[in-house]
Parts: structure tokens; sequence; C-alpha cells
């Protein structure tokens, strides 16, 4: 699937949730109008989206946490698919958009591309559950069932190489935590 | 003969734990330190704290960050490498993105009878030079007189919206 065909559907399905969001997938997620409320990027930090989320999910396990991350993001901080198994946050749903490729540096490919497995991995780690899905009208349709899934779950997207250059969303993270921070006090 | 007196003298875990319970902190996130074990202990057992082990520095930053936006009052536990090894998540979360951090720092392979600035171990000798370098504020914590550095280092972690280190200069008890 292409990356804004994701986001489009995540957006539209994501109810409530807290969204950490990082590296290529920032830019459109804003477009989608989704950078003003319960949420934050992962800015200058790649590999942290998943850590971050960790922490918001246990801080708050009233609300769901979804984490959107890269497959270059995570693997920079692989260890975290661990870390958060051994919290086992029900409420933590990591989407890891996988193209294969640091897109931000210009598509250059990640080490052992088609070798690695993202569900393989995250199971292997202690997640509650992983699965991939490959095509737009498959996350559509089950969407609403991973919602109502006990995380931690990892959901492998596959999406298709961009020919484009990196966009950002240019928003300071300092003013995101700071309102995230006072949107989630306001919640409670 | 004179026998040699350490230079630092280690503090009492349960003494910490009591500052840090004063101080609110409700979460600790851990990379395992030789320095600090006892204290690690004390922290893994006390029910008021949340205690969450981390694979790296780099992710207990994150952690803190997101446990901090939650509402929570964390606190991380590292040895001098972890700062080495997390410089980059220094400068993006608790530095740009404005995040309080309030970082125990053993001081792995110090020798408690020498000075840190001339300790065998560059890792220890380092550790301070490289804090400064990056602004960020750091107090020691070198015998059972030095408690109050614990909660100086917290006010300006708060204070600041930023890191602030304590370094525990010899093992805790």
């Amino acid at each position: 699937m292409e990356r804004n065909e994701a986001i489009e559907i995540l957006a539209e399905g994501r109810g409530d949730a807290v969204s950490v969001v990082t590296m290529q997938s920032v830019h459109p997620w804003h477009q989608a109008g989704q950078g003003e409320i319960f949420h934050v990027d992962a800015s200058q930090c790649m590999g942290s989206a998943s850590s971050i989320g960790l922490g918001l999910a246990v801080a708050r396990p009233d609300k769901k946490v979804m984490v959107l991350d890269g497959d270059g993001s995570l693997l920079m901080q692989l260890g975290s698919l661990v870390t958060i198994a051994g919290q086992s946050p029900a409420n933590l749903y990591h989407f890891v958009f996988a193209n294969g490729l640091h897109q931000s540096t210009g598509n250059q490919p990640l080490p052992a591309i088609g070798q690695f497995d993202w569900v393989a991995l995250a199971k292997g780690a202690g997640y509650a559950d992983a699965l991939r899905i490959e095509a737009a009208e498959d996350l559509l349709e089950r969407l609403p069932g991973i919602f109502a899934m006990t995380g931690p779950v990892l959901i492998e997207l596959t999406i298709e190489r961009e020919d484009r250059e990196p966009l950002w969303a240019g928003v300071p993270m300092a003013k995101q935590t700071a309102l995230l921070r006072e949107q989630l006090a306001a919640s409670s | 003969m004179t026998e040699a007196k350490p230079v630092a003298v280690g503090v009492e875990a349960s003494a910490i734990v009591s500052e840090l319970r004063a101080l609110g902190i409700d979460h600790v996130i851990c990379i395992p330190d030789s320095y600090q074990k006892t204290l690690i202990a004390a922290l893994r057992d006390d029910p008021s704290i949340r205690f969450i082990t981390a694979c790296t520095e780099d992710e207990a930053m994150g952690i803190n960050a997101g446990l901090y936006m939650g509402g929570k009052n964390p606190m991380l536990v590292i040895q001098n490498n972890g700062i080495f090894a997390s410089i980059n998540t220094i400068k993006a979360i608790p530095l740009d993105a404005r995040i309080p951090t309030f970082i125990f720092v053993g001081q792995y392979q110090r020798d408690p009878m020498v000075p840190m600035e001339e300790s065998r171990s560059r890792a220890v000798r380092m550790v301070e030079p490289t804090l400064d370098v990056w602004g960020v504020p750091h107090w020691r914590l070198e015998g059972p007189d030095e408690i109050g550095n614990i909660r100086a280092a917290y006010e300006r972690a708060q204070e600041t919206m930023g890191p602030a280190a304590l370094i525990v200069g010899a093992p805790t008890l």
C-alpha cells in the first residue's frame, strides 16, 4: 500500500488514541489533521517513537496509544521491542511502516532486506501479537479488530517506495510535548 | 602512618529511597549499574514505585518523556557509559523537547580513593566534562552529607524542563 493510504485509514480509525509518529509519516499525519490533539512527533530522535509510546501507554492505561514507526527507525532501537514486551502494555499498538528503506536520507536500503521478519521479531520479543498487512483494503477492514486486541501488538504495514524529497511538519517537539501533557491532564 | 581516606563513601540505599519518595518519584527507568546495585534492588522492591528495566539509555530517555507527558514523575538510573551512549537522545528529548529528565549516573569503575578527575578510567574522568559540553547541570553524591544534592538535581530538572544529573561517586550501601 502507499504511505498516504495507510495514513488516511489510521487517521479515520484512530478515535481518541494518543499518537506518536516519526520520520516520513510525520508530515502526512499532520496533513491528515492529526497533529493537534493527543499527539507528539518523535523528532530528531530516530528510533525513540516506540519508547515514547511505551511511556505514554504505562502512564495512561485508560488511553489507547498508537505508534507510527518506521522500519529503519525501529531497527535503531530494536531492543525496545523487548522492553515493551517486559511491561506488557495492553493499550499499545505499534504500526511499523516497512518500506525497507531509509526514506529520509534518500531511500538508502536497510540492511538484510528480505531476510528479517517484523512479525517474527515482535512475537519473539514477547509482544502479545503481531501481524502483517500488505493491502490498504485489508488495513481498512481489520483496523477496528486490531484496536480491540490486547496489546502490545505490532502491525507491519508493507509500504511502497516513494520517490520524493523528505517532508517534515516543522512543529517543535517541545511545543507538542507541553500541549499533549496539558491535554492528557485535562482528559483524566 | 596515617591511613588514606576515601574521596567518596557510599550512601545507604534506604536514605536515597526516602529522599526519592519525598520528591514523589513514581517511576524508575533503569539500565543496570553495579555502582547502584543496592539502590536498584531497593527501588525494584518499593511498592510505591513502578520499576522499568530498559535495554538502552536511549530507550530510557524516551520512556521518561512518555511518562512525563502522561502526568507521571519519573527518573532514570544509569551508569556513566550510558551518558556517552545516549548523547543524541539527550540532545533531542531532554534538551530540545524540554522534558524534565532526572538522572542518577553511577561512576562505574571509579576508585573511591581517587578524585574523579584523576581516575584511571576515561569514562569516570569524562562524564562530567561531557555533561558540561552539553549544558547538562550535575551534582555529586560522594557521601551521606551530600544527600541534599538529590533534591537539588531533581528541582533543577523540573525548573528548567531539561536534564539534570546526580553523579553517584561511590557504590551505594
